[in-house]
């Protein structure tokens, strides 16, 4: 056990120096989705956008709450951070596999990679965001700071869900397509256009225990509510710890046996 | 002090049939002695009982039939497969050539693909501009390296592979049956700048079916057989044997 600890340690560790490596194949991928398109990655702002009007003219959930927009702008920031992640970490060493098969990279790279894929993925999306929260009416304030201590939470809990799910997908192809439907199922069980309804018992239970709704709120309630997202950092900071407890021995147990499994 | 030990290395590894929703099939037979099977689990024995060891200056020469295993002794010489069981020391920096378009992305141009390579060999961005303009100028592949790669033919894609994984100089350059792309000229290169490496006091192991190939590049030879050592030595003496029968 504590061997595989060291294991996943040094292969972190290498990976942390390789950080060119790693920032370049990211921004190689995103250039390559759009390389023939005229917009670019401009179609990650339009695709978001047309979400969250969707959201926002036919799907109002927001039961009267003031500001709805911004309450799905926000919910949808996160959400389709976290769902496209999870989605794509599943075939992720399948995907990678001749690189895998021919070269010394530490595994943690391509986990590192996804994470930077999306998060520059994201970054485009908070452009729509940050539009659909202008026409909302809502102005700056010092409190939507409090958002940057959530981001950085949300990106430490990131790379074990991708090392974890990358395992999964490679030792168990079926899950692709399981992760796949539970993240379109995810995202109405979790609160990213429906307000939590207090009276209702299995809404309310979906609201409370959904540890995603937690992970929205990271973003939600400072910029909404100019509140500091106390439980919500420690949910998520819990929860990435765990999330390493399990990803750390995995990774130094299977990192050099994936390869024969690919 | 450049070397390679082996010393018993054995390699097996469990083929799992993947854990599936899907029917299970008719099983088939397993051929040959090395698989082990039981139940849902083959063993593969790829290697067992290797020990060798060359030393700076030497060219080895990997021979045997179809999944004799020297491709996967290749990759455990680079790291890629970590041994069942033995030790094997290498000294040196090394550098391998499996797969031609390994790690070459289509639609990047040569030059990028050049700093991708470069970087993921653990070079700073440095050595990399540094390199550059000798690694196009050896790769003779002139304006083509401002297209994507996918425009890019097999002797082209290849001639940047070699380009590039020879220009560090490595120590240790670790080649599989590479050499079936590039034409003539570009091959003639491409054996002097081997041979320059290996005078620098490097190591060469390369796989190949290629006896005329073998016999000018290499001084040892190493011949495997289901993953056993069949003979390990001198070049000029296995080729007198192979020749005679």
């Amino acid at each position: 056990m504590l061997n595989s600890y060291r294991a996943a340690f040094k292969d972190i560790t290498a990976a942390l120096k390789l950080r060119r490596v790693w920032m370049a194949f990211a921004s190689e991928d995103i250039g390559d989705q759009y390389r023939r398109t005229t917009l670019g990655p401009l179609w990650l702002v339009i695709n978001y956008l047309a979400m969250i009007a969707i959201f926002i003219f036919l799907f109002d959930r927001g039961n009267g709450l003031p500001h709805f927009a911004t309450y799905a702008a926000t919910g949808l920031l996160v959400w389709s951070f976290l769902s496209e992640l999870l989605m794509q970490s599943v075939t992720l060493f399948v995907r990678e596999e001749a690189f895998i098969k021919g070269t010394t990279l530490p595994l943690s790279v391509y986990a590192m990679r996804m994470v930077m894929q999306s998060l520059i993925r994201m970054g485009y999306t908070v452009v729509g965001c940050l539009v659909v929260i202008s026409f909302d009416g809502i102005a700056p304030l010092w409190s939507w700071l409090w958002v940057l201590p959530g981001l950085a939470i949300l990106i430490f809990a990131v790379p074990p869900m991708v090392i974890c799910f990358g395992f999964l997908g490679a030792y168990f192809p079926d899950s692709q397509y399981l992760v796949n439907n539970a993240m379109r199922i995810g995202m109405f069980v979790t609160p990213v256009f429906w307000v939590n309804p207090g009276n209702k018992a299995l809404r309310s239970a979906l609201y409370h225990y959904n540890p995603f709704t937690y992970a929205l709120e990271l973003f939600r309630l400072p910029v909404l509510e100019g509140r500091v997202p106390l439980l919500a950092f420690a949910v998520c900071g819990g929860g990435a710890i765990l999330l390493w407890l399990v990803a750390l021995p995995l990774l130094g147990r299977l990192r050099r046996q994936v390869v024969f499994v690919l | 002090m450049v070397f390679i030990h082996a010393d018993n290395v054995r390699l097996s590894y469990t083929v799992r049939q993947k854990l599936s929703l899907a029917w299970p099939r008719r099983r088939l037979e397993a051929t040959g002695g090395r698989i082990v099977s039981k139940g849902r689990h083959h063993t593969v024995t790829a290697l067992d009982g290797i020990s060798f060891d060359i030393a700076a200056g030497d060219r080895l020469g990997l021979v045997g039939s179809n999944g004799s295993g020297k491709t996967t002794l290749l990759k455990v010489l680079y790291g890629i497969f970590e041994p069942t069981a033995g030790r094997i020391e290498t000294h040196g920096r090394a550098d391998a050539l499996f797969n031609i378009s390994l790690g070459f992305r289509k639609e990047a141009t040569g030059r990028r693909n050049i700093v991708l390579r470069g970087l993921v060999n653990g070079w700073t961005p440095d050595e990399i501009e540094s390199r550059m303009d000798a690694i196009i100028d050896f790769s003779e592949l002139g304006e083509f390296i401002d297209l994507p790669f996918k425009a890019y033919s097999q002797g082209m894609s290849a001639r940047l592979a070699f380009s590039v994984a020879t220009s560090l100089e490595p120590e240790i350059l670790l080649m599989d049956e590479w050499i079936g792309a590039g034409d003539a000229s570009f091959q003639e290169k491409a054996k002097k700048r081997m041979a320059a490496i290996a005078e620098k006091a490097g190591i060469i192991v390369l796989a190949s079916h290629n006896t005329s190939l073998l016999q000018r590049t290499c001084n040892k030879i190493l011949e495997l057989e289901k993953g056993r050592v069949k003979y390990f030595g001198d070049a000029e003496e296995w080729f007198a044997k192979n020749t005679e029968a």
